[in-house]
């Protein structure tokens, strides 16, 4: 059995996850291509606003069976970029023994 | 009896956009087949427009010609039945004991498209959403009438109904397609362009039959088709339309 690298596992998650942030919010007119790992996903970035935050923190915890603190401090960290989401959901899934 | 003008319309339903095709329809009305068929809202940008469901983007597309950009009306949102759609896949999920989507509970309010539109088109006046019986058309026209009595110039009024899922088949059986119908509505007494119609509420005794079509598609076809008068009764209300 081969093991994953880890570079191309972290990769194919973060497209996942920029998927999920489509489908999930009706980003319709955009691809995973264009939504670039390390782009601020609130504000000027892609836009997202207080009720996508909501909503992506549902479609995460629903997708990946993980759970979500309401620690508004660490979630603005975790969900920061595309690629800090990646990190966060790899986290949890280790620490829920995945 | 109330008085208004009628400034313009728009109106959608699948398949009936333009002017000329709702003159064909209300020269001989039919049901038209209702595939999910939604208006674009391509003048919206894309952010703007992915929280709109069919009904708001039906909204959208026929309140939207009515209104200047410079411009602030008083709006009017009708609808009998509302979101149905989106109310009942959240039923679906309590029943399934599923977490709500944020997104679809805070727009399953009444007044939700009414908002939207305000947001998107940075309307900052009076808004109201109103649902009634069938006779909902005729009560948004009774509340287009008081704001223009309490000074507006113009009042834009929209009635918007969407064909529930089919759960509701045998319950809700007065929207035969979805449609969306848009009127600016002006005084009487004011020197702009427009028809004007008299509306008289009396009490329903006899047995007159419901209108066969939704009251603001009967009202449209009755403005396109220079018809004088209408008459819609519903229950104990009989409302009397005439063309002065």
């Amino acid at each position: 059995m081969t093991t994953q690298d880890p570079v191309s596992a972290q990769a194919a998650l973060e497209q996942e996850i920029a998927q999920l942030i489509i489908d999930t919010l009706n980003l319709e007119h955009l691809t995973v291509a264009e939504v670039a790992v390390d782009q601020p996903l609130f504000g000027d970035g892609l836009g997202l606003d207080s009720v996508d935050a909501l909503e992506l923190a549902l479609a995460l915890q629903k997708h990946y069976a993980i759970r979500i603190d309401s620690d508004v401090k660490a979630s603005r960290k975790h969900f920061a970029t595309v690629a800090s989401l990646a990190a966060f959901v790899q986290e949890q899934r280790s620490a829920c023994g995945d | 009896m109330i008085a208004f003008r009628v400034e313009e319309w728009r109106a959608w339903a699948p398949g009936v956009a333009t002017e000329q095709e709702w003159q064909a329809w209300a020269r001989s009305p039919c049901v038209l087949p209702d595939h999910q068929q939604q208006p674009e809202c391509l003048s919206l940008p894309p952010m703007q427009r992915r929280r709109l469901s069919r009904l708001a983007r039906m909204t959208m597309e026929v309140a939207s010609p009515l209104c200047g950009d410079d411009e602030q009306l008083p709006f009017v949102f009708a609808s009998r039945h509302g979101e149905t759609t989106r109310t009942f896949n959240l039923l679906g999920d309590v029943a399934g004991e599923q977490p709500l989507s944020p997104t679809h509970f805070g727009l399953s309010v009444h007044n939700a498209i009414a908002g939207q539109w305000s947001l998107l088109r940075g309307q900052r006046g009076e808004s109201v959403a109103i649902a009634g019986e069938a006779d909902t058309f005729e009560h948004a026209m009774l509340e287009a009438s008081t704001l223009l009595a309490a000074g507006a110039s113009s009042v834009l009024a929209v009635i918007a109904e969407e064909v529930p899922p089919d759960a509701y088949n045998g319950w809700i059986t007065d929207v035969p397609f979805s449609y969306a119908v848009a009127l600016r509505l002006g005084r009487a007494d004011a020197a702009t362009p427009g028809t004007i119609w008299q509306l008289d509420l009396d009490r329903q005794d006899g047995d007159t039959p419901p209108c066969p079509w939704p009251h603001a598609l009967d009202f449209l076809r009755a403005l396109q088709t220079s018809t004088p008068t209408l008459q819609h009764a519903w229950k104990k209300r009989r409302w009397q339309w005439q063309r002065t």
